[in-house]
């Protein structure tokens, strides 16, 4: 290493560039308020998108729920099945089933997919109170579902956003 | 052992640590306001998670973590820079205060080194940190951020060299 003690030398007559004075003043008040972590300058960034999904998914969610009651208020009123979501395990395979179903008047699941159209990584991250970093990984994903009747063709869709943030620790060396 | 938290006097310690979290901040963006903000959440997150002083390789960590985040969140943004600074070098805050030509040629050639040897530099030099330290930070073995260094100084002395 000694070689290079010259070089080293001038290195260390370099001064890196000072901080504005501001910045001092704005980590204090950052400091005074607790509840502030991000830097408010970039902090909107992420509420519109947050919002617009938990807008969407709930949407999707409230008319899943409208169907199911009307579903329900059919069935009990008339007597008559109309259409009825399937109570299976998620797990059986969805296509099989509707070509077992053997009443014309159900609508049977026909299909179940999750896309994954974004991925991130979003680096390593300090879990609170905990030394053990972790990778941050975000996938932005849309699920569709879809019920088909198969007699008469019709078919139901629901579709909605969904975010998965996934934590995996990373072992140091 | 003395933690930030307890740190009565935190502004003399972050004045004396600020101009090398920037200068290491500021591989990464290009804009000294951007790499303010950078500095500024790595600080307030390493203060507020009570983290000791000495443990400062974290705060390194979480500087590093924090600036390749920026760069993802804002990569349009980061390729419009690029672009202008391409086209407009005089707009370029200076990342050292320099004193003469020699100093200013030294800082060129830190400009152009490759990455992962910059950062193992800019920590070693101007941040003072350990190898050890700054594996920890890193994620490498010491012995890589040794062999990082001494390529860094290597290729500063055959720039720097009078042909």
């Amino acid at each position: 290493m000694n070689n290079f003690s010259d070089i080293e030398n001038e290195l260390r007559k370099l001064r890196p560039a000072q901080p504005s004075p501001i910045l001092f003043e704005r980590v204090e008040e950052a400091m005074m308020d607790r509840s502030a972590v991000v830097s408010p300058a970039r902090q909107p960034e992420r509420l519109p998108y947050n919002w617009l999904s938990w807008g969407i998914g709930l949407a999707a969610a409230a008319a899943l729920l409208l169907f199911a009651v009307l579903n329900m208020e059919r069935q009990q009123g008339g007597g008559k099945e109309i259409a009825q979501i399937s109570r299976e395990p998620e797990t059986a395979p969805l296509l099989n089933r509707a070509e077992e179903s053997t009443s014309s008047e159900k609508f049977v699941p026909a299909g179940a997919t999750r896309l994954v159209y974004n991925t991130r990584d979003e680096g390593l991250q300090f879990g609170r109170g905990s030394g053990q970093p972790v990778r941050r990984f975000r996938y932005q994903t849309r699920e569709t579902w879809q019920w088909r009747n198969p007699t008469t063709g019709a078919s139901l869709r629901v579709s909605y956003p969904s975010e998965e943030v996934v934590l995996i620790p990373v072992s140091g060396q | 052992m003395q933690n930030l938290v307890s740190h009565e006097n935190w502004k003399s310690c972050f004045c004396e640590i600020a101009p090398g979290l920037l200068l290491f901040a500021r591989q990464w963006v290009q804009s000294a306001a951007d790499a303010e903000d950078i500095v500024q959440e790595a600080f307030i997150k390493f203060w507020r998670r009570n983290h000791k002083i000495e443990n400062r390789a974290l705060l390194y960590a979480a500087v590093r973590s924090i600036a390749l985040d920026f760069i993802r969140r804002d990569s349009r943004r980061a390729r419009r820079e690029a672009t202008a600074v391409g086209e407009t070098n005089e707009f370029i805050e200076p990342e050292f205060e320099f004193e003469d030509d020699t100093q200013r040629a030294l800082a060129e050639a830190i400009d152009v080194l490759p990455c992962e040897q910059r950062e193992v530099l800019v920590m070693k030099i101007w941040n003072e940190l350990t190898f050890a330290e700054i594996a920890g930070a890193l994620g490498i073995s010491q012995n890589t951020a040794a062999s990082r260094y001494r390529y860094a100084l290597a290729a500063l002395r055959n720039t720097l060299q009078p042909r």
